[in-house]
């Protein structure tokens, strides 16, 4: 493990950019995953192999999600366009509390290694959030259960549905493949981010839309990151990292959300042993 | 690394116009599947659908399509023509399970051009027909011109696959049905009045829901898992079907 001072990071920086393409993503609002799964990519012709460069400046959160995304691009089989991109890259995380790296990884080095600043705390929220998510099952379990909660229908009146949570997560993946024919006769196809809060997301042929309604499509982004990834990968796809509650227009916030539902549950499971 | 995003070219040997917007494609030989396994049929610039393979398993010449109009890359494959080539991925899901069904009687429900998979299957029996018992093949459209496939309906009834044809609604053939039904498979592919068949057919021949297979369309568009628009509840259909188990998608809120 390689440690260097918060003050010398930016000297670091530079050096790096002698030799690599470097992309910083502390001040981003989209997440890393542009890096590795563009918004927008061709895939067809087959694009050539990137130069190699570096991510800069993911946090534990993001790094988290790093870990997931790689897993849920190699299982069952290998995602050959994200592998394409991410083979290349060297991504450096930042841990901003030193107290706590020294508590997690002592065994490579003392705190004094780390920043002298360091401590620089955590938000509540996300500690919150952190706290709900060390019980995937639970949250598979109430979320499963939700289904036929009023929640679902007082979200669908204030979501706007324009999926922007989705485009900030840094765990949201969907995409849909786009076919063009250009003047020049060329033809291409391309994977571009799709949302599944989006109308038609799930149309197909003939018109029959499986989740025509917000509400089902709300639900559906929901059931798919804490019952569907938990039942596939065995934790919730969501990593606390408050993105989507920091830009949602319509103020919605996954932690009330999950808060009532979690309550609910539990006095549906009381409810049901008296 | 292997491109699971990679379609392959295959050389269209014969069209066949099945319907006013139904065309049965042949191309060349060279891929082996289940029946109940789909590929995913188009070219670079139009996009790809997924589609049922409707040939027999077993033929090494050619494998077969059904093709019905309806949108870009319908109305592309619609424009090509013999000696043409269309790229296909594929197979992809996991097809019938067909040794559970063997042995067994079989009703077959689909409607209009939900039967491709089912005429694939149909063909499987056929090549193993002492295996299996009275096998029953619903078939529904909404006009007689929708009944794809009229040819081979023909030539099924002499390896004795009772064939019901009804223009209208498949439910009303329910009578006609002599099956035990504690030792019965049942297989639905098809539109939504399936469902209907499911009620007034399925139900009242006493076919339990874990006998019950389902080929569920969705809009496979990765075809990999990864893509997210053929979920339904926990379940790729892509990956974990087409083909289901009626009780392990009935409770879907999707």
């Amino acid at each position: 493990m390689l440690i260097i001072k918060e003050q010398k990071i930016n000297a670091f920086l530079e050096k790096l950019k002698e030799k690599f393409e470097v992309f910083d993503v502390r001040e981003d609002k989209l997440p890393f995953k542009k890096y590795f799964l563009p918004a927008e990519e061709r895939i067809f012709p087959v694009p050539k192999t990137p130069k190699k460069f570096v991510v800069f400046g993911l946090d534990l959160a993001d790094l988290e999600a790093l870990t997931q995304l790689d897993e849920i691009m190699s299982k069952p089989k290998q995602d050959f366009y994200y592998w394409q991109r991410r083979k290349q890259a060297l991504v450096i995380g930042i841990e901003k509390d030193t107290k706590k790296l020294a508590q997690d990884y002592g065994e490579f080095f003392s705190a004094e290694g780390g920043s002298a600043s360091g401590g620089e705390e955590v938000s509540d929220w996300s500690q919150q959030m952190r706290q709900l998510l060390l019980d995937s099952e639970l949250l598979a379990d109430a979320v499963a259960w939700s289904r036929d909660h009023k929640i679902w229908e007082e979200l669908a009146e204030k979501c706007l549905g324009c999926g922007i949570c989705t485009y900030v997560c840094p765990l949201c993946y969907c995409f849909s493949l786009e076919d063009r024919v250009g003047l020049d006769d060329k033809c291409s196809r391309c994977r571009k981010w799709d949302a599944c809060t989006l109308p038609g997301f799930s149309k197909i042929t003939g018109g029959h839309d499986f989740r025509p309604t917000l509400k089902e499509r709300y639900y559906n982004w929901f059931y798919h990151k804490f019952v569907r990834a938990y039942k596939e990968y065995g934790k919730s796809q969501c990593v606390g990292c408050e993105r989507c509650k920091n830009q949602c227009p319509a103020k919605i916030d996954i932690l009330e959300v999950l808060k009532v539902i979690l309550e609910d549950y539990g006095k549906s499971l009381s409810a049901e042993k008296s | 690394m292997e491109n699971l995003y990679q379609p392959k070219k295959v050389k269209i040997i014969k069209i066949e116009e099945q319907s006013p917007t139904v065309k049965l494609f042949r191309l060349a030989p060279g891929f082996s599947f289940n029946p109940g396994q789909f590929f995913l049929l188009g070219k670079v610039g139009y996009g790809e659908a997924p589609f049922g393979a409707l040939s027999s398993p077993y033929e090494s010449d050619y494998i077969e399509f059904a093709v019905r109009k309806t949108g870009t890359v319908t109305d592309y494959l619609h424009s090509l023509k013999e000696g043409d080539e269309i790229e296909l991925r594929g197979p992809l899901g996991n097809g019938f399970p067909l040794d559970f069904i063997e042995g067994k009687d079989m009703v077959l429900v689909t409607g209009g051009s939900g039967i491709p998979p089912i005429a694939s299957l149909i063909e499987y029996i056929i090549k193993n027909r002492e295996k299996f018992g009275n096998i029953y093949l619903l078939y529904g459209a909404k006009t007689p011109e929708e009944i794809l496939l009229k040819d081979r309906l023909e030539e099924w009834q002499k390896s004795d696959i009772k064939v019901l044809t009804i223009a209208g609604i498949v439910s009303d053939l329910v009578k006609e049905i002599k099956i035990d039904e504690q030792n019965a498979v049942a297989v639905m592919c098809g539109p939504g009045p399936m469902m209907d068949a499911l009620e007034k057919i399925l139900r009242p021949l006493g076919i339990s829901d874990r006998r019950i297979f389902v080929s569920l369309e969705r809009r496979m568009q990765c075809g990999v898992g990864k893509c997210q628009h053929c979920t339904t509840g926990d379940k790729y259909v892509c990956l974990d079907g087409p083909v289901f188990y009626y009780d392990q998608i009935d409770k879907n809120h999707d």
